[in-house]
């Protein structure tokens, strides 16, 4: 009975000492698994999101933004334009790299001067090629000399991470990888990452924000969905990201999880080959035709009026989603709030149709991506459904992003529909990309397959490129993607949700349209 | 022998030669790698320095003559997504692979040879038939499925084993692997166990089968005429004679396992080759691409060149032809 007694006592003991030490653990290390990581610890490499928000962790940008994309004081704590050419930054004092030293505007010059020099395949040339020179003017003031106007510039510079200059021009991804040179201004410090493997970082006590919660961050990458979901469910990591709709689901059932929702930046569009003539010709009762039908922007309206966004979401994305009215979340600058929600109407997406001599409707082939994001290719295929309730024949193709982008680019496509998410939170990286008139001198339209083209958009874009002024330049903006979004240059459907789990009561943290899980912003929660 | 081995290197630098040209014009096909790399946001500009820069802009027989002369000289290029020499990205999950790999075949052999004997040596039982059964599940089943059930009951209903990457890794005879920790073997039992099953179902199918004829054959009759016992004529002379399909099998099976455990690798998210190529493949990587398929190639070759001087070993007839 005794010993019965002593048994007892001491497996109380240790179950007590084993929770401690638990709790303990949890309080001070953090382990995520995230579907995708970086590509390399140099943040100069590549301009892959996921990289990105590996990276986080370890540099700071020169500008910051908040969860919805919007600006914020970061290493730069104010920044304004002096002339039409000149940015100026004032740079905050007393920020300290991880190795001690401290962050001055000649590390913020080397840094935009290294990007040309060492960046890969994902350019990242993309943010600085507005940038014609960086002038130190003293310790915590950089002055920028842009090609022509750049109104956008602090924009760009959300992704640009800042190195110290000690590093020289030669470190390279290896320097980086093996930790020599990964020397960042950010909350943690580089521990230890391979390709594929676990990013390791621990705190930085020197950090000029806010303390992080974790001593220690562990980002494990598991792409696939249910290796990932399990990893969470056997406690192996405490949060993951990219949820599938289906687990979401039975998530809401289960109460040993806790779920988080936000609105992605990511959008599925239609893109309407509205060239002379298509790559595949449209067929009429079997019969191939010359003209291409989605030149009349009836027909484009019909198409709009044809799908029926609610349902969309409700049942491909399982809730998972918005309806969208244009390319980009509303709240974002140069969104026009002025556009109508988009109007689901069988009878009248019918009736344009005749009177657009297309009674008997028209054959067509409908490409889309079906590995890029949640729902890509079941959304395709509902869409095509439903259009044919309209009395379009619409043969949806879900290809493989290694297959359709190469193809989308040759131009081989009639319709498509990809996603797109506006990664600087603003309208000119969208629609100069995906709207403007192709002009390579410009650097504009670069993605503009459709032979879409409106010279009253493109007179008004170039206009509220070179306007300085933010509330001007801003109604410009609204302007252009009110006049492409009612000329059905892009059909927008559905904006995606993104979804992340952690162990019930846990952790807490605000979810981000951009979808980055940042360790420095999740607290455990008391 | 030295005939025989120079005859294998010519083998396989030609099917080497032949996969790097199928590799290339694949690449080419499908479109041009920059394409699927690219950020949205790039400019015309940018799209068609990118393209110069990694030779894309090149005639494909341009592109393969600096391809072909760079690895004579011992270069297979770099990873456009890494940055890293292919070499290096490759080699440096091939233990992780190669371990996995190992494990399964040998649970495969262990629980698999022996079962077979059995049920070959006595068919009818009830024990045979149920093993069999179990047989055809093994290799008829989808390892994803079954992977995903494995995660399932051990790791989140049971939670004795974790649901998936690879452990602690400690050095053992000088060599680093999970099979010196604990936690190491924690994490290797679920993979290897769910890569085994195929395997196994395959090797007791075929010693079952080669147990059948041979326990018929004249040789067994006599050696049961002497008066030796079952086992010893199961094991000092049935066994011998069956073990070269099931040899053979093996080191195609072996084989095939490193080179695409891929499915395994990628539902416990053990970081070996598998995953890395799958990703190449899908960003275009091609340098990468093209550097794991010579390294499979070479192991096939290598395996098989094991196999075929195991046969010797195992039937002196195969050891004299091949001398004369």
């Amino acid at each position: 009975m005794k010993l019965g007694y002593f048994k007892t006592g001491v497996a109380a003991a240790a179950l007590v000492i084993g929770t401690a030490f638990a709790t303990g653990a949890l309080a001070q290390n953090l382990t995520i698994g995230v579907r995708a990581g970086p590509d390399s610890i140099d943040p100069h490499w590549s301009t892959l999101g996921s990289q990105a928000e590996a990276l986080r962790h370890i540099f700071d940008t020169l500008v910051g933004v908040d969860e919805n994309l919007q600006l914020q004081p970061a290493l730069a704590v104010s920044w304004k334009p002096i002339d039409d050419t000149t940015w100026e930054f004032k740079l905050r004092e007393g920020v300290k790299f991880h190795d001690g030293s401290e962050l001055t505007a000649e590390d913020v010059k080397f840094s935009i001067e290294r990007i040309p020099a060492v960046t890969g395949p994902m350019s990242m040339t993309i943010y600085t090629k507005r940038v014609k020179e960086a002038i130190v003017v003293d310790k915590y003031t950089l002055q920028v000399k842009t090609n022509g106007t750049a109104a956008t510039l602090p924009n760009d510079f959300i992704r640009l991470f800042v190195v110290p200059k000690k590093i020289g021009m030669e470190a390279r991804n290896d320097q980086f990888n093996s930790g020599a040179a990964a020397i960042g201004t950010g909350p943690f410090k580089f521990v230890s990452w391979e390709p594929k493997g676990d990013l390791v970082v621990e705190r930085f006590d020197g950090y000029w924000g806010q303390r992080p919660a974790w001593a220690k961050v562990v980002r494990k990458e598991i792409p696939n969905d249910a290796a990932r979901i399990a990893a969470l469910k056997s406690g192996q990591v405490d949060l993951v990201n990219y949820v599938p709709a289906t687990d979401y689901a039975s998530m809401q059932k289960d109460k040993s999880v806790d779920t988080f929702i936000a609105d992605s930046v990511y959008i599925l569009n239609i893109t309407p080959n509205v060239k002379e003539t298509l790559p595949k010709k449209a067929k009429v009762d079997g019969k191939e035709i010359d003209q291409n039908p989605m030149r009349d922007l009836k027909v484009r309206e019909a198409m709009d009026l044809a799908i029926d966004r609610k349902t969309l979401v409700r049942v491909v994305l399982e809730g998972l989603g918005k309806p969208a009215n244009q390319l980009m979340p509303v709240t974002f600058f140069g969104a026009s709030k002025a556009l109508p929600e988009r109007e689901y109407n069988l009878n009248k997406a019918k009736q344009m149709l005749a009177e657009a001599g297309y009674p008997k409707g028209f054959e067509l082939d409908f490409a889309c991506t079906n590995n890029r994001l949640p729902g890509d290719a079941a959304v395709c295929e509902a869409v095509a459904q439903m259009w044919s309730r309209a009395g379009l024949k619409i043969n949806a193709q879900a290809l493989n992003g290694t297959v359709f982008f190469p193809a989308q680019q040759k131009g081989e496509f009639s319709l498509w529909m990809s996603g797109w998410g506006t990664l600087t939170g603003e309208a000119s990286y969208t629609y100069g990309s995906l709207v403007h008139t192709p002009d390579a001198e410009l650097g504009l339209g670069a993605f503009n397959k459709s032979g879409y083209s409106n010279p009253e958009f493109d007179k008004l874009f170039q206009e509220g490129q070179k306007t300085l002024d933010d509330p001007k330049r801003r109604a410009l903006f609204e302007k252009t993607t009110e006049i492409s979004m009612n000329d059905r240059a892009l059909i927008p459907t559905v904006i995606l949700q993104t979804v992340w789990a952690s162990k019930k009561d846990s952790v807490t943290f605000v979810p981000r349209v951009d979808q980055e899980t940042l360790a420095h912003l999740i607290t455990p929660k008391k | 022998m030295l005939g025989f081995l120079f005859q294998r290197v010519l083998q396989a630098a030609a099917v080497i030669v032949v996969m790097s040209v199928v590799v290339f014009i694949g690449v080419y096909a499908i479109g041009n790698p920059i394409d699927v790399m690219i950020d949205p946001a790039a400019d015309q500009k940018l799209r068609a320095a990118l393209i110069a820069r990694y030779g894309l802009d090149q005639p494909l027989v341009v592109q393969y003559f600096y391809f072909a002369k760079n690895v004579l000289s011992g270069d297979l290029g770099e990873s456009m997504v890494y940055r890293l020499p292919v070499m290096q990205l490759i080699l440096s999950r091939f233990p992780a692979t190669l371990e996995l790999a190992l494990s399964a075949m040998v649970i495969a052999t262990v629980v698999g040879i022996p079962l077979g004997i059995w049920a070959g040596y006595r068919p009818d039982a009830m024990s045979s038939k149920v093993i069999m059964g179990l047989s055809v599940l093994g290799f008829s089943v989808p390892t994803f499925w079954v992977g995903l059930l494995l995660i399932l009951a051990f790791a989140v209903e049971i939670g004795i084993l974790p649901s998936g990457g690879r452990g602690t890794v400690g050095t053992l005879f000088g060599i680093p692997t999970s099979l010196a920790t604990w936690d190491g073997i924690q994490h290797l039992i679920l993979p290897a166990l769910n890569l085994s099953l195929f395997k196994m179902g395959l090797l007791i199918r075929l010693t079952r089968a080669g147990m059948q004829e041979a326990m018929s054959a004249d040789y067994v009759r006599f050696a049961r005429a002497q008066g030796l016992g079952d086992g010893e004529v199961i094991f000092r002379h049935v066994l011998k004679n069956i073990a070269i399909p099931i040899v053979t099998v093996f080191g195609l099976e072996f084989g095939s396992t490193l080179a695409f455990a891929v499915v395994t690798e990628t539902i416990f998210n053990w970081p070996g080759m598998g995953k890395l190529i799958i990703d190449s493949i899908i960003t275009l990587d091609r340098p990468v691409m093209v550097a794991y398929l010579i390294l499979v190639v070479f192991l096939f070759v290598v395996i098989n060149l094991v196999v075929d001087l195991a046969y010797g070993q195992l039937d002196p007839r195969i050891r004299t032809r091949g001398a004369s």
